[in-house]
């Protein structure tokens, strides 16, 4: 899998109970994928204000993958709570012009090393055939690429 | 929604923390792809990195020893190590933080191996594992020293429930010298095995078991017995739960027939009664309260079997149909010697047993029970019980014919196959019946013949419709979880969409409640034959005993923190948060004056953070993992400075 | 794991898999020290080579290795992997332990788990590990997810090339190292060795595994297991994605004439789970399960079945008696029908699971004085009220070593022997 051609950072939120063994398992089984990832080990990605997401894209991040445990997720309620904010950033991503595919809510186990690749190959197509975040937002309505500016 | 716009993302030039920075070879592993000299050498460019240093294996003794000394001089006081991934030595770094007096949570890691040298190459490489030391260091250098949360532990165990699994438990943490009071709603001590008289498979007698748990609980200096008694306040967490227990005579005639009982047999306090179980104390004369602390909290509140609807298999239509546990009673008190069964006076010729009664209840196919639910479980126990039944039958009574209608056996467990076997070879006669095609039982219409027909489509003769006239029927009825509603809403525990108590996850923490120091034990989780009560009982208290015998609880640090400097009091966070008891908004004096602020109570913090993102002034945090750490992580992945040629 | 002197413990636990591990954690939680003594190259038992586990259908891998790194890492528990327990006897207060630390021929103490000297080694062998579907090498580390990863070389099939120990960078492959025997002695001991499948090899009406398509539910949780040998499920024979699937129950359990009388208790659900997982992997597939009973009595588990019949699993009444190989690689099954008119019925599926019986992974005789049952699991000498009691003075059992249990009654029983344990140990 080649790394293609450096459209821009992709940022995994890698909840620590599932998703980052996942990646790790990847690394043992020497599968690779794209070296424009950057994994961030967190506890649970419910943390995270929709004004983060925001802020990596405006920080140049291209696209973000958060790979949660969904609902085996060691703390009740969260993967629900987590759903409902991405929605809510889904809204203001609109508003600001950016594609809502760059960022995706995903579930990752401990072995799902075959599902880790996917998304990250998806995402890195994605970024490459969209280019810089807010460059779509040219092709979007004026308003809401002067949304993105003033971030 | 609308978005406050953030304060400056600019990230701070001087984060305040010395940061050391240990880049590992791994033999190879690393340094074949990734050019560690030079990850080194643009870490040293990194805001807050006063050291960067390589190491052909960091985990070695040399390694950890070059960190612990670069510590102990003070030359750095913060620690990133880049080598493996953490499942594997994060913890060995940690202790040589201890090793070196420092705090153990000064540190982060960065996985050059799983997720660069062993996934990517060339140049990328060496560049990407420069981001990712130089992100850690970003976090490390906002890193606070962190002490674990430390609970006392009231030394003194409460069970709730006196049936098999709550005296099991309670002998088993007196035996490990905690001090354990246990409160049971009726005056006796037994539960339902008090019902029974001979235990399936091996035979035990219910008279042997409660004998010897009981004695064993009243005998015990460490073990105090309340009956007539229940949990009627509740407040507190692990560690220090706060109760109210009420005593009180038992309400009208619940329990008139087994005193009754008791009166009659001679037997005094603490003997064994059969079908009343043991009576340890008097029935107090008027209610009477008192609190109690504990440390943790048993739950073993138990099963009762399940109570055909009227006109169920024509239960109550007919004096000669009853349920398995009715049928044991009266098989007990059965006189007569002869071969063949007699009860009350009346031969049985025949019987037919009628399995999965109250259980495996399919929607769509079965009524609803009376409060709106179906009992769509096995009750696991009631196959086996029931061929026992049959064979001690046929093994007493041989002139009494036996008749099983079942949809599936399920003697799964150790000794229970042999009692099918053993079934089949007596003669007992099966019958196989699908879900909604369940055997009719009524009134036989030959005034000749016995009182009762049952009709079946049976599947073991490839559908023909049977009739076979009967004396008795027994309904093998299931088990249901005693109504603890009380309970339940008090202590905020969930129950499942079967009625039982739900632990956290069935293989992780299969004995431990979502609150933390509420255990359960038995048959309020599911159903349960005796044999594994007394394991999950063991289980239960073997969680509890570690809790107890340590003394305090020892939490992890990741939990939410208020900066007070920051704090409006919104109250966003208390909604948001997602463990009861958590976070609440309080009354505080700061700077004189009286202002509304979130205060989080660490022991019912889950750490989640759900609280942090709902904040509008960032005012709360998961130590040791904040935003802010978070987001300078973001900024030194995107940013090139540090990076030669930059 | 350090060097191996005898060592004294407050209590040894025999069999690493998730029994073990969970008797371990709870009787060094209360501050004993424990000993795991392992027979494998790698802690986690049956459980961590399953694919995903019912009732909750979350991923195997996901449950038990949190619990492995848990007792890695504690500091009350010390790890005895590639450790055969050869003898256990009672000596007064003691009970001392004679173990066979078989070689692994690569020093663990310096071993980093790199893999190295697996990539370069030239011998390809099945990987038993991935039920013979996929092929490791002579030298290797178990399996992704081992604890310890540490590398071992199978004697059987290395050619002696040099190869590994030359690019080894810490010098941890030695072609000389002897098996090594010492004793632990610790004052109490739970058996929690666990449990075998029958060979297929001894199955003549099952084909002893010369059925091309016929192969064993473990092999096929490889096959469903999300980091298994093809990352699809594909019928070993021919690579062929199969359009029928039949799963033959009680394949050697329930039938005194087949050596195994009693009920093997997990097959059942496992089955089911299976046929779930593959309706998910292969959604149109047809999955025949012939079954004589469905035993689903566990929490839970009823429903789990219910739910497999509403996705479309066909569930089969009727004893499959016997297997012949059908045309291009297909199995024709010849069962005694319970269902319609019943009688020997015939039918062909593209792929065979048996779910053989299960016996004891381990016997003492001619080890320790522990008794038996007839089903030559240990003996508990009072199932009611103190279920993992035997009859040797302060040795507990806990799981599948007691008779086949699924991984919840597992972990029961493991706590309730960690506790009888802990009892004995505070009346020491
Ligand atoms: C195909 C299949 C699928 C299954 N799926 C499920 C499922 O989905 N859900 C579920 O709940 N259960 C499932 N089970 C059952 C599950 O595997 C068992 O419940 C569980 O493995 C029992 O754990 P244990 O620790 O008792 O035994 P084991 O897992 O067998 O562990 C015993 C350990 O002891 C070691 N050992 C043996 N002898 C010695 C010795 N002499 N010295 C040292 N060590 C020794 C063994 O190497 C092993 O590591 C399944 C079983 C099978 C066969
Ligand atoms: S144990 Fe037997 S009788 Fe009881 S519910 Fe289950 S299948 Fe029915
Ligand atoms: S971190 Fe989670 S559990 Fe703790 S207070 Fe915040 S929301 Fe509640």
């Amino acid at each position: 899998m080649g790394a293609g051609k450096h459209a821009g950072k992709i940022l995994i939120l890698a909840e620590d109970a599932c998703a980052y063994p996942g990646a790790d398992a990847t690394g043992q089984g020497h599968m690779s994928y794209s070296a424009d990832t950057y994994i961030l080990r967190v506890k649970a990605s419910v943390l995270f204000p929709e004004q983060f997401y925001l802020d990596c894209f405006s920080k140049g991040i291209a696209g973000i993958i958060i790979m949660s445990c969904g609902a085996e997720t060691p703390y009740p309620g969260a993967y629900e709570a987590l759903a409902r904010r991405i929605d809510r950033v889904y809204v203001l991503m609109k508003e600001r012009g950016l594609d809502i595919r760059r960022l995706r809510l995903t579930a990752i186990c401990t072995v799902c090393t075959r599902a880790f690749l996917k998304e990250v190959q998806q995402m890195q197509d994605l970024v490459c055939q969209l280019g810089a975040p807010g460059s779509e937002a040219a092709a979007a309505p004026a308003g809401a690429a002067k949304a993105l500016q003033e971030q | 929604m609308a978005q406050k716009k953030k304060p400056a993302l600019a990230p701070e030039p001087t984060p305040g923390g010395k940061v050391g920075v240990y880049v590992c070879h791994c033999g190879g592993n690393i340094s074949d792809a990734v050019d560690v000299e030079q990850v080194c050498a643009q870490a040293r460019r990194v805001p807050g990195v006063v050291v960067a240093r390589d190491q052909m294996f960091m985990c070695s003794d040399p390694g950890q020893e070059m960190i612990i000394e670069d510590l102990k001089s003070g030359l750095v006081d913060r620690v990133v190590v880049a080598s493996c991934s953490p499942s594997l030595h994060e913890s060995t770094f940690r202790n040589a933080l201890l090793r070196a007096g420092a705090n153990p949570y000064v540190y982060e890691h960065a996985n050059l191996r799983e997720q660069v040298s062993w996934v990517h190459h060339g140049p990328e490489a060496t560049a990407k594992a420069t981001r990712l030391v130089a992100a850690a260091a970003a976090k490390a250098a906002r890193l606070k020293p962190l002490e674990p949360i430390r609970v006392e532990v009231q030394p003194r165990a409460l069970v709730i429930g006196g049936g098999v699994a709550g005296m099991k438990a309670a002998l088993e943490l007196a035996a490990r010298g905690q001090a354990v009071v246990l409160v049971e709603k009726s005056p006796f001590l037994g539960g339902q095995v008090a019902q029974l008289q001979e235990l399936a498979p091996e035979g035990e007698t219910a008279a042997a078991v409660i004998s010897e748990l009981a004695g064993a609980v009243l005998g015990h200096p460490a073990v105090t017995v309340y009956t007539c008694a229940q949990v009627e306040g509740f407040e507190g967490y692990i560690g220090n739960f706060k109760l109210k227990v009420v005593r009180k005579p038992p309400l009208g005639a619940t329990y008139a027939d087994r005193l009754e009982k008791l009166s009659k047999s001679g037997q005094g306090l603490g003997e064994y009664v059969p079908f009343v179980g043991v009576m340890p104390a008097t029935i107090p004369e008027s209610p009477e309260d008192f609190d109690l602390e504990a440390g943790v909290v048993v739950l073993a509140t138990g099963m009762r079997p399940y109570q055909p609807r009227p006109g169920e298999y024509a239960y109550k239509n007919f004096p000669e149909v009853v349920t398995l546990p009715e049928f044991i009673r009266l098989q007990a008190e059965a006189e007569g010697e002869g071969d063949t069964l007699m009860l009350h006076g009346r031969p049985i010729r025949g019987a037919a047993l009628i399995h999965c009664v109250g259980s495996r209840q399919i929607p769509g196919i079965h009524a609803e029970n009376e409060g709106g639910y179906l009992n769509e479980y096995c009750s696991r126990t009631c196959c086996a019980a029931t061929l026992y039944a049959a064979n001690l039958i046929r093994d007493r009574y041989p002139q009494t014919k036996i008749f099983d209608f079942y949809r599936d056996i399920r003697t799964y467990g150790r000794g229970q196959e042999e009692l099918y076997t053993q079934a089949a070879a007596s003669q007992v006669v099966f019958f196989r019946f699908e879900a909604g095609e369940e055997p009719q039982v009524l009134k036989n219409p030959d005034p000749q013949g016995p009182p009762l027909l049952v009709q079946v489509k049976d599947v073991l003769t490839f559908g023909e419709e049977l009739e076979v006239p009967v004396d008795l029927v027994v309904l093998a009825v299931g088990q249901e979880p005693n109504n603890i509603a009380g309970l339940v809403q008090q202590m905020k525990i969930p129950i499942g969409a079967d009625r039982f108590l739900q632990e956290v996850h069935p293989k992780l923490r299969p004995v431990e409640m979502s609150v933390a120091g509420i255990l359960l034990a038995g048959t309020c989780q599911a159903p349960f034959d005796v044999g594994e009560t007394c394991a999950a009982a063991g289980a239960a208290a073997v969680k509890a005993a570690a809790i107890l015998a340590r003394g305090f609880v020892e939490l992890d640090p990741f939990v939410a923190e208020v900066d007070l400097s920051k704090c409006t009091g919104t109250g966003a966070c208390v909604e948001a948060c997602l463990a009861d008891g958590a976070l609440s908004l309080v009354d505080l004096e700061v700077a004189g004056q009286k202002v509304r602020r979130a205060r989080v109570n660490p022991v019912m913090c889950l750490g989640c953070g759900a609280c942090v993102a709902v904040c509008p002034e960032n005012a709360i945090n998961v130590q040791g993992w904040t935003l802010k750490q978070f987001e300078s992580m973001v900024d030194l992945i995107v940013s090139d400075e540090y990076l030669e040629g930059a | 794991m350090g060097s191996r002197q005898n060592r004294r413990f407050d209590a040894l636990v025999l069999g690493g898999g998730i029994a073990g591990l969970e008797a371990a954690l709870n009787l060094a939680e209360q501050n004993f020290a424990v000993a795991v003594v392992e027979k494998d190259a790698s802690i986690g038992g049956k459980m961590i080579r399953l694919s995903k586990v019912f009732p909750t259908l979350d991923c195997s891998s996901c449950i038990t290795t949190p619990k492995m790194a848990a007792a890695a890492h504690h500091p009350n528990i010390a790890l005895f992997t590639y450790c055969e327990m050869q003898t256990l006897e009672r000596r007064g207060e003691d009970l001392v332990a004679g173990i066979l630390q078989k070689s692994r021929y690569v020093d663990v103490e310096k071993c980093i788990g790199c893999r190295q000297c697996e990539y370069q080694c030239p011998v390809l062998v099945p990987d038993a590990e991935q039920g013979g579907f996929a092929a490791r090498k002579a030298i290797y580390i178990p399996f992704s997810n081992a604890i310890p990863q540490k590398a071992l070389i199978d004697t059987d099939n290395c050619i002696l090339c040099g190869r590994c120990a030359k690019v080894c960078p810490t010098q941890a492959v030695n072609y000389f190292e002897q098996p090594e025997e010492f004793h632990l002695t610790a004052a109490a001991a739970v058996i929690a060795t666990g449990f075998e499948a029958i060979p297929l090899e001894d199955k003549v009406q099952y084909g002893q595994g010369r059925i091309p398509n016929v192969i064993t539910a473990l092999q096929m949780e490889r096959l469903l297991a999300p980091h298994g040998p093809y990352n699809r499920v594909l019928r070993p024979y021919d690579g062929m994605e199969p359009d029928s699937i039949a799963f033959i129950q009680c394949a050697g359990s329930r039938d005194q004439s087949l050596g195994v009388p009693y009920c093997s208790r997990v097959c059942c659900m496992y089955a089911i789970k299976e046929a779930m997982l593959l309706s998910g992997a292969l959604p149109l597939a047809d999955i025949a399960i012939y079954y004589m009973d469905i035993r689903a009595f566990g929490k839970g588990y009823e429903q789990f079945y219910q739910t497999a019949q509403a996705m479309g699993v066909n569930f089969v009444k009727g004893k499959a008696a016997y297997l012949d190989p059908g045309e291009n690689g297909a199995v024709r099954v010849r069962y005694e029908s319970q269902e319609a008119t019943g009688g020997v019925q015939v039918a062909e599926h593209d792929l065979v699971v048996l779910s053989l019986g299960l016996v004891p992974a381990w016997d003492p005789q001619g080890r320790c004085l522990l008794s038996t049952g007839g089903d030559k699991f240990i003996k508990t000498v009072k199932p009611k009220t103190a279920p993992t009691l035997t009859d040797l003075e302060g040795v507990f059992v806990a799981g599948a070593a007691a008779g086949p249990k699924d991984i919840v009654d597992s972990i029961a029983e493991a706590g309730a022997a960690a506790m009888e344990a802990s009892r004995y140990l505070s009346k020491q």
